[in-house]
């Protein structure tokens, strides 16, 4: 199932991407999470070769729109679809306008399933843009970085990843005490400069 | 025939939106057309590229990126010269320099989030703003 070397530095990402989440958030609407994001590492749940993302799971069953990206050593590899790294993201659907409220962007037409498959597609833009920037400026080779897929619930046929990681972690952010955002970060062993 | 239009290249509808509220609340007069994939754009362009003064385009796209689409629009004398500027995610330099050597007359490069501020300041010499603004 699994081929190759893992990456020792999967922690190191996740603290990139929460570097990264928080210094947009904040740039973006001033918004401050409650508390430290909490981060735990897991193992993928493999389906068909792919990594589940179930959303509901994230927020008490409740409606979820998930957003997923993918990066890429380089063009040729994402041409070859040799997936190195995989980030998703999960909005709870109710808090989905307000949280893209709270990072200013026009208001949201929450009963538009295309309205809101756009918003969290564009919130996991501007997430996935920062988090690839954040592993650039540490030292790390310049990613590609796939357009998003964006789902509501859940992404049925999974999400690619890079099959020798088995490892990934999750990321809770809390805004206003409630958990409102949830990322996980799979990422294969991504060469230095 | 006004020559005055910004057309704004983004999948996002949101991205586009805020887009044209922010230049409109930072004074930008000019008309906006919008596409929201690197096919439309293109086919916009090819009819209406004389009033378009001024591109602003969205690195990740679904089909044909804006690298792809800025790489289109370099090979056609006509809008060969048109200002683009790239408003993206990715604002890393490496990211800079691939669109440079795409397009060596790139109007600029601006990474989200942007601040009024900051997208005034680039796009200043190819649009018309509101005095006192």
């Amino acid at each position: 199932m699994f081929f190759g070397k893992q990456n020792q530095d999967l922690e190191k990402f996740a603290d990139l991407l929460i570097k990264g989440v928080v210094a947009l958030f904040k740039e973006r609407g001033e918004l401050i999470f409650t508390k430290d994001p909490v981060k735990e590492r897991k193992s993928i749940i493999e389906f068909e070769g792919k990594m589940r993302a179930d959303g509901m799971e994230k927020f008490n069953n409740e409606p979820t729109y998930v957003s997923a990206v993918n990066y890429y050593a380089s063009e040729a590899d994402m041409q070859k679809e040799k997936v190195l790294g995989a980030l998703v993201i999960y909005v709870e659907q109710a808090y989905l306008p307000k949280l893209m409220k709270l990072l200013q962007y026009p208001p949201v037409d929450d009963e538009s399933e295309e309205a809101m498959l756009d918003s969290c597609g564009t919130l996991s833009n501007i997430v996935a843009g920062r988090f690839k920037s954040e592993i650039s400026s540490a030292g790390y080779i310049e990613l590609e970085m796939s357009h998003f897929r964006t789902y509501r619930n859940s992404a049925f046929a999974g999400v690619v990843f890079c099959r020798n990681e088995y490892d990934m972690y999750t990321i809770d952010f809390e805004i206003a005490e409630k958990k409102r955002l949830v990322l996980e970060v799979s990422m294969g062993i991504v060469p230095t400069r | 025939m006004s020559n005055d239009k910004i057309l704004i290249v983004d999948d996002s509808d949101l991205e586009r939106e805020l887009l044209i509220e922010v230049l409109k609340g930072a004074g930008v007069t000019n008309d906006f057309l919008q596409a929201k994939t690197g096919e439309d754009a293109i086919q916009l362009l090819g009819t209406r590229y004389r009033e378009i003064c001024l591109i602003l385009l969205d690195w990740q796209m679904p089909l044909m990126s804006g690298m792809e689409f800025m790489e289109a629009v370099v090979k056609v004398p006509a809008v060969s010269k048109k200002a683009i500027i790239m408003v993206t995610a990715s604002g890393t330099d490496e990211n800079k320099k691939k669109a440079y050597n795409v397009n060596p007359n790139l109007a600029g490069y601006i990474v989200k989030p942007y601040t009024p501020e900051s997208i005034l300041e680039v796009i200043r010499p190819f649009v018309t703003i509101r005095e006192g603004t």
